[in-house]
């Protein structure tokens, strides 16, 4: 113990004395000082002169500036000291090279907040989990639809007879809830506005797993048709709709002139935005009647689960599977070729915005522009390191150990790094707060992107590796220096020069390299977004104001209400002024849509599960004419028909493909508009989902005078800027019904274009970082060139006297400075065979080894590197050969 | 009996032995001598070992600052016969109860060595 606290002591004993030096240092010599004169009094007593006496005193005393040092070991901390005193030095060498400096810093605070950036957005998107307790095992519930009917389509919403069926059989789950997100409109307030819920079975708080907080979440019997109105609240909803107000549960909500009875309010921390089940304003049951729950073939429901303790995904899917084949042969009509799957939600939601592969593509691009700074960094290091060689040999020469060499240039890089890694940090806060307004738009709804602790650390993790990185190599080979060599040979030759041209190269041909990859990266992607936009979308999005409607059941009981309100609505609209053409459609293009099996007359199905799929959409008059689709054969529908359908031409094509379709009978299955109906016209494809779809689907848009449309979709066309005509259409619609609010208001230019978003995003970010990495890989050739031609003055200057003309020395030095860069855009070609793999499902219209972007990105680095080193080449030509000679 | 007829190189700090010895030797002068400053002590010393131990005496001072870091002296300041500012140092009771534990250490160490060179010497 008195060990222990001895030591302690000393420590801080030690701590202490390194403060206040000065008054130390005065102290010391006092105290000397009076030994001596203690010492020189005795030998003057012992009979020797004054002089003779303080020299033996000095002796008998030992070497005072020794002792001293001893003494400073002793009493601070001498390795924090040394390593304050090398930072300070540190400090004051970069405040000598500003140029340097500055160059440094802003190069590693473009790597670093870039990267700081990215991985703030990677760690929002990718890496946080979902807030439910052991959110892995929370999975969505999907059909899998059979290939030939649905091309493509690997995941489908469930029946609810199927899924009652799963529920039954399995045993893989502890919870199971089928969900529906749907809007509603919150009627009898001043400003009816339409609100999004979540109508959720009972069992649905099981399988989140968080408890309410305030009051209680549905019994498992409250989802019968019987059942009271209940509903539970978000506690945002709560906040802002009931001013979180103490006696919600004694309130109701009234939807559709509904009431519901509020009876729970969810926790904040359950609202996860990305997940229709979780992001409405409040929770209704889903309630089935007996219809409902015999529903076998429309599947029109999604569903959500927990996996038991210890099940895993695979064999909750195996399970799946062996009872879908079950259902397939105890339902042959319905469930033929059905299958079902569990998908993990976080992993759903992350593909589902296909955002995986553009995060993981740009996170490659962050990684290629720090090494490409780093490289940077190394170059400019190495060219300041070779100018210190005197310096370090001096130093060697004091006394200085290779160890102490090593520090102090380490000092100056980690110093460096702080400081490049501190104004990334700025830069990535700046970056951050201007990028979420804009990136709001384009990644899950919800998402806020803020800078954590863990980036901060990251950051700094970066900072001192890039640092030791950069720092290690000179560091090094500043310590190998043969002492006498570089004394005698004078600053501008120390270290030894055979090694150093082929480390430069070699890093130029890494920077070259990597930028090429990256070039050619952006290049795709722009080529990607060139051609989705140069896509055909097969009508005029131009000028064309959309709006939706959903008439609640209230007030819109019977059929004939619900035509008489559109129809009236539409003869308003189309009588304000500015306006072109208007009409309805059930889904706008570009936002997906119904698809129903049906038969053809002519193609008789051996069975209905033979029956192809098509996009069915319900559409009025004139709906062709105001989007300007293309009427290929036929007409547009009348007034009077009934039952009338216009075909795509793809659709014609495939079943009709040497005949005249018109008058041809189509028979639909399921859905909402069963029967037969007959072909009067053809018109042209027009995307259903995405633009990149590459082979258009079979579309039929159904017409009949005696129809029963809930939800329909305002198209008109404007002659000028359609999001003026917000207001005058809500004014229509206000005249005709005041509880009825305008959903999604919106214009289809914007749609085309959201449709295409995270393509844009991902090419800006990438141009972006491409422009970063030119311009580092420009100041990187700039700067190794700049220092070899300031090498190779002396050889210079000997040519120009021998003869050379300028043309000559421009050639070599040019000629020079090529090699590495031809080097790097052949390892560059070779990387981005290699990378553009892992970008091909980003890719639309072009392949992942086009040529031409490949030549374009050679010719455009190529010419950067050109430019880069014109001024160092010219600068050489014209060195007087007189002071070259003459200077070291 | 360790005889040093010679200078000691006392300045190297890492001879332990030589270190703790001339810790111990500190200790034991301020313990029977009362306050000293640093030339006193050297001085002593001499005296003490009856004038065979001879030592350059700027190397005391290393070994007085880390005795008064761990607490077992403390200093103060004061004037030198010459009217001089010094520093006198004193043994504090931390100091007393470490001499008293590596007095006794040394001794023990001394004996069992004493023993084993008396068993091929002799007497």
């Amino acid at each position: 113990m008195p060990r222990f606290t001895s030591t302690l002591r000393e420590i801080a004993g030690r701590i202490r004395g390194m403060f206040a030096k000065r008054d130390r240092e005065a102290d010391l010599d006092d105290e000397f000082a009076a030994h001596l004169d203690l010492l020189t009094q005795e030998n003057i007593r012992r009979g020797l002169s004054q002089e003779d006496a303080r020299y033996a005193a000095r002796r008998e005393f030992g070497g005072v500036e020794q002792i001293k040092e001893t003494y400073r070991d002793r009493r601070g901390l001498p390795m924090l000291e040394t390593f304050l005193l090398d930072l300070r030095f540190g400090g004051r060498m970069l405040r000598k090279n500003p140029g340097f400096t500055a160059v440094a810093i802003l190069t590693l605070a473009l790597g670093i907040g870039a990267n700081t950036a990215i991985f703030s957005i990677v760690r929002a998107v990718l890496l946080r989990p979902l807030p439910f307790p052991a959110s892995e095992r929370i999975v969505r519930l999907f059909h899998v639809p059979p290939q030939k009917s649905f091309p493509g389509m690997s995941v489908f919403p469930i029946s609810p007879a199927n899924f009652i069926d799963w529920k039954a059989q399995s045993h893989s789950f502890e919870a199971m809830a089928a969900y529906r997100p749907v809007p509603r409109t919150l009627t009898e307030t001043a400003n009816p506005e339409s609100i999004p819920l979540s109508f959720v079975q009972p069992e649905f708080f099981s399988v989140v797993g968080i408890q309410p907080e305030l009051g209680r979440v549905f019994y498992s019997g409250e989802d019968q048709p019987s059942s009271p109105h209940v509903a539970v609240l978000s506690h945002t909803f709560w906040k802002n709709h009931f001013g979180s107000r103490a006696d919600i549960l004694s309130q109701d909500l009234i939807l559709d002139h509904d009431r519901y009875t509020i009876i729970g309010v969810m926790p904040a921390s359950v609202e996860f935005k990305a997940w229709s089940g979780t992001a409405g304003a409040a929770w209704i049951p889903l309630v089935w009647n007996d219809e409902d729950r015999a529903e076998r073939g429309n599947h029109n429901y999604s569903a959500v689960a927990r996996l038991g303790p210890g099940v895993s995904v695979a064999q909750a899917n195996a399970e799946l599977q062996t009872i879908s084949a079950r259902l397939a042969v105890a339902y042959p009509r319905e469930d033929t070729d059905w299958g079902a799957t569990a998908i993990p939600l976080q992993k759903f939601l992350i593909d589902a915005y296909n955002i995986r592969a553009a995060l993981l593509v740009l996170f490659g691009a962050v990684g290629f522009v720090l090494l490409i700074a780093c490289a940077n960094i190394a170059n400019l290091a190495l060219a300041r390191a070779l100018n210190r060689g005197k310096e370090m040999a001096v130093r060697a020469a004091l006394g200085a150990s290779r160890l102490q060499l090593i520090r102090q240039c380490m000092s100056e890089f980690m110093l460096l790094s702080f400081l490049g890694g501190a104004a990334g940090l700025a830069l990535a806060l700046l970056a951050l707060s201007a990028g979420n307004s804009l990136l709001a738009d384009h990644l899950p709804p919800g998402t806020q992107i803020t800078l954590k602790a863990g980036v901060l650390a990251f950051t700094l993790a970066i900072s001192i590796i890039s640092g030791l990185i950069a720092g290690i190599s000179p560091a090094l080979r500043m310590s190998k220096t043969s002492l006498n060599d570089t004394l005698k040979l004078g600053s501008d030759r120390g270290g030894s020069s055979a090694e150093n041209p082929r480390t430069r190269a070699l890093l130029i041909v890494c920077e070259i390299a990597l930028s090429f990859m990256l070039v050619n990266g952006a290049g795709l992607m722009i080529r990607t977004l060139g051609a989705l936009q140069a896509v055909n979308p097969g009508f005029d999005s131009k000028n064309v104001f959309t709006g939706s409607f959903g008439l609640p059941k209230q007030s819109y009981a019977s059929p004939e209400k619900k035509i008489a309100f559109y129809d009236e609505l539409l003869r308003r609209v189309r009588a304000i002024p500015g306006i072109e053409s208007a009409s309805y459609v059930d889904n706008v293009p570009l936002s997906g849509g119904s698809m129903q099996p049906i038969s053809v007359e002519g193609h008789p199905a051996a069975a209905a599960q033979d029956a192809i799929e098509i996009a069915t959409r319900t559409a009025y008059p004139q709906y062709i004419s105001t989007m300007h689709i293309p009427l290929q054969l036929g007409r547009d529908f009348r007034e009077d028909d009934d039952h009338a359908l216009l075909v795509s031409q793809s659709m014609a094509r495939a079943y009709w493909p040497d005949e005249d379709p018109i008058g041809r009978q189509v028979s639909f299955l399921m859905g909402r508009n069963t029967g037969t109906w007959h072909v009067v016209g053809v018109v042209g494809d027009v995307p259903g989902e995405t633009l990149s779809q590459l082979a258009p689907r079979a579309t039929a848009y159904q017409w009949s005078r005696d129809r029963d449309w809930t939800y329909l979709t305002l198209v008109a066309r404007s002659s000028a800027n359609p999001s003026t005509l917000e207001a005058s259409i809500g004014n229509a619609v206000h005249s005709l019904d005041t509880g009825l609010p305008v959903l999604r208001p919106n214009t289809m230019e914007k749609i085309v274009e959201g449709s295409i978003s995270s393509q844009q995003f991902t090419m800006w970010l990438l141009a972006g970082f491409s422009a970063i990495a030119l311009a580092l890989a420009a100041s990187g050739i700039y700067g190794v060139l700049s220092y070899a031609v300031r090498r190779r003055k002396r050889e210079i200057g000997i040519r120009v006297a021998l003869g050379a003309r300028v043309g000559q020395i421009l050639t070599m030095v040019l000629t020079g400075a090529m090699k590495p860069v031809l080097l790097g855009l052949g390892v560059g070609l070779i990387g981005s065979l290699l990378i553009g793999k892992a970008m091909q499902s980003l890719l639309f219209g072009v392949k992942p080894a086009d040529p031409l972007t490949m030549i374009t990105v050679s010719l455009v680095l190529a010419a950067v590197a050109c430019a880069a080193s014109l001024e160092p080449a010219f600068r050489a030509s014209r060195v007087d050969p007189l002071i070259a000679l003459r200077n070291e | 009996m360790y005889v040093f007829t010679r200078r000691l190189a006392i300045s190297d700090p890492r001879t332990e032995v030589l270190q703790g010895t001339l810790d111990l030797m500190i200790l034991k002068t301020l313990d029977t001598m009362g306050a000293q400053h640093g030339y006193g002590i050297a001085r002593r010393i001499e005296q003490l070992s009856n004038d065979l131990l001879r030592m350059n005496q700027g190397t005391l001072y290393p070994a007085v600052l880390r005795l008064e870091q761990r607490g077992w002296i403390s200093s103060k300041w004061g004037l030198s016969e010459n009217n001089r500012r010094a520093k006198f140092y004193s043994i504090t009771r931390a100091g007393q109860r470490q001499l008293a534990a590596e007095t006794e250490n040394w001794e023990r160490v001394a004996g069992i060595i004493a023993r084993m060179l008396g068993q091929t010497q002799g007497a």
